[in-house]
């Protein structure tokens, strides 16, 4: 056992980690643990007062409920959608706006002001814009001469999509352009003196340079896109229908219309669970990409 | 040539993202009766700066303002001085657990917000700490999002520079302070932007978490603007315009460190 | 300090025995201030006639009051967290739904002594439309007053019609006809609502009950069902005399489109009245009774004031309410926003007869009748509207067919109150 030996380097350097590490573990138990083993229990109990204990009950419940089922298949299509395009469309414009650019600072700006601000303010100016009838970017459409649109509609899970990443792309830009402020310029100039070309650059050098960039966006985007709930609850009240009924604007309506805490605490913690696997799964791949240097 | 199409697409990229918030701008200035118009108007006949005036006569604006900056200026603080430390140790330290800490940290994001938000209202209530800066300020002291962007930024610094300094006989604080630190200015800089715009307009806790006027926080505020069936979109517009400059402003103050250039980015 | 493995354990253990601390952290809940009388009120109802009961509130009893202002959907998250933590307010202005579910739950207090007490000297229950009381009550106990009564007519163009030679529909066979002659290049003869509680009144007119508690089932009689809601569906898709509805949180859409003139008919309450005298000063607002079907109907609705269970000074509370609810304020109130009032005095008032606009209202209210109270004192309200709601769009705004997804709520909807 540890305590029976001399504390070795590592053992020392193990005591200095758990030193640094003591602000946060208080933090974290306090604050999350201890509201999160609540939900834990909350799940095991039944009623509008979330009194009654019903064991697994309600696990069971969301296991056959194909609300719940629906609400984890649009999320799934909505998250998949959101990493693949914040990540494509982030990196693609940090490269271009890590060249020495005449205004980039200009650009970059105008690509991150829509990340500044709030998730309902951006909701709520998209449905205003979007509003088949009353929004204003038909009226720019007729005077264009072009036939109106009808997508919060015709393709609602695709146009929540596209707002999402409408705001959120300045922020994998930003990201992106810190981690290629990491990548020491040597290895590019010493490619380039071997004559690889820009694309062969990029895929030998770049991206595999900016793996922690990469894990890091690509794990953040995997939770706040199974996480998304504000594009549902202000732009489309999960409809038409149940069209956009993200997982967790579905559990917040089990949870506060239909005052279920036990039934959306247990959702909550198979939403968690699966988090948990998308996350370990991408650490694990990200660990076999990472490079020490 | 490509040059040219660099230039195209990030035209009609950055019109894409800032158009839509210009109409947020003009319905800031319209009338009432302009933004409830079944015609949208996409620009006032006359501009009504007055709208911004009417939000300080209606509601204590002012004081949601220094909130509002109280709040999110002390978690984005207690954010770099935290997140960064603890970042380093999961990056740098092997110890017993540290991937088992380091899943369990994570997993503190994947519970949404609101799932957690009745204990912690139970438990401030407990302390009776509801309506204060505690309430708005502890439960975000610290959070995993900062803490693992800069277990990433301070992977790629070289272990030889640390090993060095403690053969030199440096402490394990003055490491972190003299060598790690210097070297995620870019990283530090996203994470004291991102947190702030995060806490800036972080609605649901300050709703929940204060209950008189004068406590709540500008995104709260707001919605005192909207009616029983219609909002008043002047002036949550306006709102909304006050709400962004300061996030705008910290952007282009925080954005020099981390775009300014690979030539600065230092020791290697 | 430092940490060894054990300790790191132990952390782990306490991290499991969360449940028992967090239970712990919420016994003693802080009194509020007590001086301070805590009110929880809709934002938009904030009206002088209000302030000036309050003013006089504060002065008879030396206290101050906090009003807080919430949107609906925010009040209620607040007040659901108010219920766990056992810090409440002293009084509730609610949407016309909460009192029965939190009379059901044990979060609201009965007022049946206050009322056995007082009842007589204000008029209660009187002087309230009887169906007011109703739903304001559980297992024969009053637990909310309405404070605010509402339903939903039909707003029509008076020019429109008048320009067409046409009256305004009485049925809904001559809704169809005249929508179809309004119908033109940038007018709709109607414009739905995409919130499903405007699909109620035309259930109503159908027959159609939303829940028979004695056999278990929703929407009785199914075929009465399908018929209201294929004949939404029809004007929306098949003779497109009204736009397609979009899904949000909004329910200003048609009343926006009615003011434009691109709407020449709307169904909707008295809260639209005043934005589209804001919006078009000069249109020529006609209010006339629901176009009927099997029945004369429509929904009764509305806001209620209630008390929470562990209100500390319910006697406080309860001379709060009464003050609120006077005939007096009432009729301020009407003068100062045009609102409706549940007293049936106040549907006699001459003000209220002279103005052709209150008067279309007060003379519907005896028709006005509240679907939801079977459902929700089944406990399951909040699973059945939500149900709804997405049955109510998929027909009216993407066109499913009515029976399937009427079989598919239904299904949904019984298993759900079965619990």
């Amino acid at each position: 056992m540890l305590s029976h030996r001399k504390p070795t380097l590592s053992g020392r350097y193990a005591r200095t980690a758990y030193l640094f590490l003591a602000p946060a573990i208080l933090f974290f138990g306090v604050f999350f643990f201890l509201p999160i083993g609540n939900v834990l229990s909350t799940s095991t109990r039944t009623g509008p007062q979330a009194d009654r204990f019903t064991g697994l009950g309600n696990y069971a419940r969301a296991a056959a409920d194909p609300a719940v089922h629906h609400a984890f298949l649009v999320t799934l299509v909505f998250s998949l959608a959101v990493v693949a395009g914040s990540i494509v469309l982030g990196l693609a414009l940090a490269l271009a706006l890590n060249q020495p650019l005449r205004g980039r600072v200009a650009f970059r700006v105008a690509l991150l002001v829509p990340y500044l601000t709030s998730v309902a303010i951006v909701g709520l100016l998209w449905r205003n814009i979007l509003d088949p009838q009353l929004g204003v970017l038909n009226r720019v459409l007729g005077e264009l001469g072009l036939p109106p649109q009808e997508w919060l509609n015709t393709h609602p899970l695709a146009t929540i999509v596209a707002v999402t990443l409408w705001q959120g792309v300045g922020y994998t830009m930003v990201l992106f352009l810190a981690g290629l402020q990491g990548i020491p310029e040597v290895y590019h100039e010493a490619a380039r003196v071997d004559g690889a070309s820009g694309w062969l650059r990029f895929w030998r050098i770049t991206l595999p340079l900016l793996a922690p960039t990469t894990l890091f966006v690509s794990v953040m985007a995997v939770i706040s896109g199974l996480q998304a709930f504000g594009q549902a609850y202000i732009i489309t009240n999960g409809g038409p229908g149940d069209a956009t009924d993200l997982f967790v604007f579905h559990i917040f309506q089990v949870a506060f219309d239909s005052r279920d805490f036990g039934y959306s605490s247990a959702q909550s913690v198979l939403l968690l669970l699966v988090i948990v696997a998308f996350t370990v799964v991408q650490l694990r791949a990200g660990r076999r990409g990472e490079i020490q240097y | 040539m490509r040059r040219a199409l660099t230039y195209a697409v990030l035209t009609v990229s950055a019109l894409i993202t800032v158009v839509p918030l210009l109409y947020m701008v003009s319905l800031a200035l319209q009338t009432e009766a302009e933004t409830l118009s079944a015609d949208p108007v996409l620009w006032p006949a006359s501009p009504q700066f007055g709208n911004f005036a009417e939000l300080f006569e209606r509601a204590p604006f002012g004081d949601f303002i220094v909130n509002s900056l109280i709040v999110a200026g002390v978690i984005t603080l207690s954010h770099l001085i935290f997140d960064p430390l603890v970042g380093y140790v999961f990056a740098k330290f092997r110890f017993p657990l540290r991937n088992t800490l380091f899943v369990l940290l994570l997993a503190t994001l994947m519970v949404p917000f609101f799932v957690r938000m009745i204990p912690l209202y139970v438990m401030m209530a407990g302390l009776g700490w509801l309506d204060s800066y505690q309430a708005l300020i502890t439960p975000f002291l610290m959070d995993a999002f900062g803490i693992f962007l800069m277990r990433q930024f301070i992977q790629p610094i070289p272990d030889d520079l640390i090993s060095a300094a403690r053969i030199d006989g440096a402490s394990e604080m003055a490491i972190y302070r003299k060598i790690i630190l210097p070297q995620t200015r870019p990283a530090l800089a996203v994470l004291g932007l991102f947190t702030f715009v995060f806490q800036w307009n972080e609605f649901l806790w300050p709703l929940i978490a204060t209950t008189t006027p004068e406590m709540r926080t500008i995104p709260v505020g707001l919605t005192l603007f909207n009616q029983e069936y219609f909002t008043l979109w002047h002036l949550t517009a306006a709102g909304s315009v006050i709400l962004f400059v300061p996030t705008a402003v910290l952007f282009l103050v925080s954005q020099r460190y981390f775009v300014k250039g690979i030539t600065l980015t230092g020791l290697r | 300090m430092s940490f060894t493995r054990r300790d790191t354990l132990r952390l782990a253990g306490a991290a499991s025995i969360a449940p028992l601390l967090a239970a712990c952290a919420g016994a003693p809940p802080p009194a509020t201030e007590s001086g301070t009388f805590t009110i929880y009120w809709n934002a938009g109802h904030d009206y002088k006639a209000y302030r000036e009961v309050i003013a006089e509130f504060e002065k008879a009893h030396q206290v101050k009051v906090n009003l807080q202002k919430y949107q609906w959907p925010d009040l209620r998250t607040r007040l659901l967290a108010d219920f766990s933590s056992g810090t409440v307010p002293d009084l509730v202005e609610e949407p016309g739904s909460w009192v029965q579910e939190f009379a059901l739950s044990g979060n609201a207090r009965s007022l049946q002594d206050f009322v056995d007490k007082d009842g007589q000297a204000m008029g209660f229950p009187a002087d309230w439309l009887p169906a007011t009381v109703e739903r304001n009550s559980y297992k024969g106990e009053v637990y909310g007053v309405q404070l605010h009564l509402t339903c939903q007519l039909l707003f029509y163009n008076k020019k429109m019609f008048t320009g067409a030679g046409l009256e305004p529909p009485t049925t809904w066979a001559e809704l169809l006809t005249v929508a179809k002659a309004l119908t033109g290049d940038d007018v709709h003869g109607i414009a739905l609502n995409q919130d499903y509680t405007y699909l109620w009144p035309w259930l109503l007119q159908a027959g159609v009950r939303a829940y028979d508690a004695e056999t278990g089932k929703v929407m009785v009689p199914r075929e009465a069902a399908a018929e209201a809601l294929r004949f939404q569906a029809g004007l929306v898709h098949e003779h497109r005399v009204s736009p397609v509805p979009v899904s949000s949180t909004d329910y200003s859409g048609p009343q926006k489109l009615f003011a434009a003139g691109r709407a020449a008919m709307i169904i909707t309450g008295p809260w639209d009245i005043a934005p589209i005298k804001q919006t078009s000063p000069d249109l020529e607002l006609g209010i006339a009774p629901l176009p009927s079907h099997r029945e004369r109907a429509t929904q009764l609705a509305g806001t209620s004031v209630f008390v929470p269970l562990k209100a500390r000074r319910p006697d406080l509370s309860w001379d709060f309410v009464k003050r609120i609810t006077t005939a007096r304020v009432e009729q301020a109130v009407t003068e100062e926003v045009g609102m409706t009032m549940p007293r049936t005095s106040w549907a006699k008032l001459p003000e209220v007869r002279q103005n052709a606009e209150l008067k279309a209202f007060a003379d519907a209210f005896p028709h006005a009748e509240d679907p939801g109270s079977d459902v929700r004192l089944t406990g399951h309200y909040g699973e059945y509207t939500d149900l709804l709601k997405t049955m109510y769009q998929n027909i009216v705004i993407r066109n499913r067919p009515a029976e399937q997804e009427l079989q598919r709520f239904a299904e949904a909807a019984e298993k759900a109150i079965r619990g």
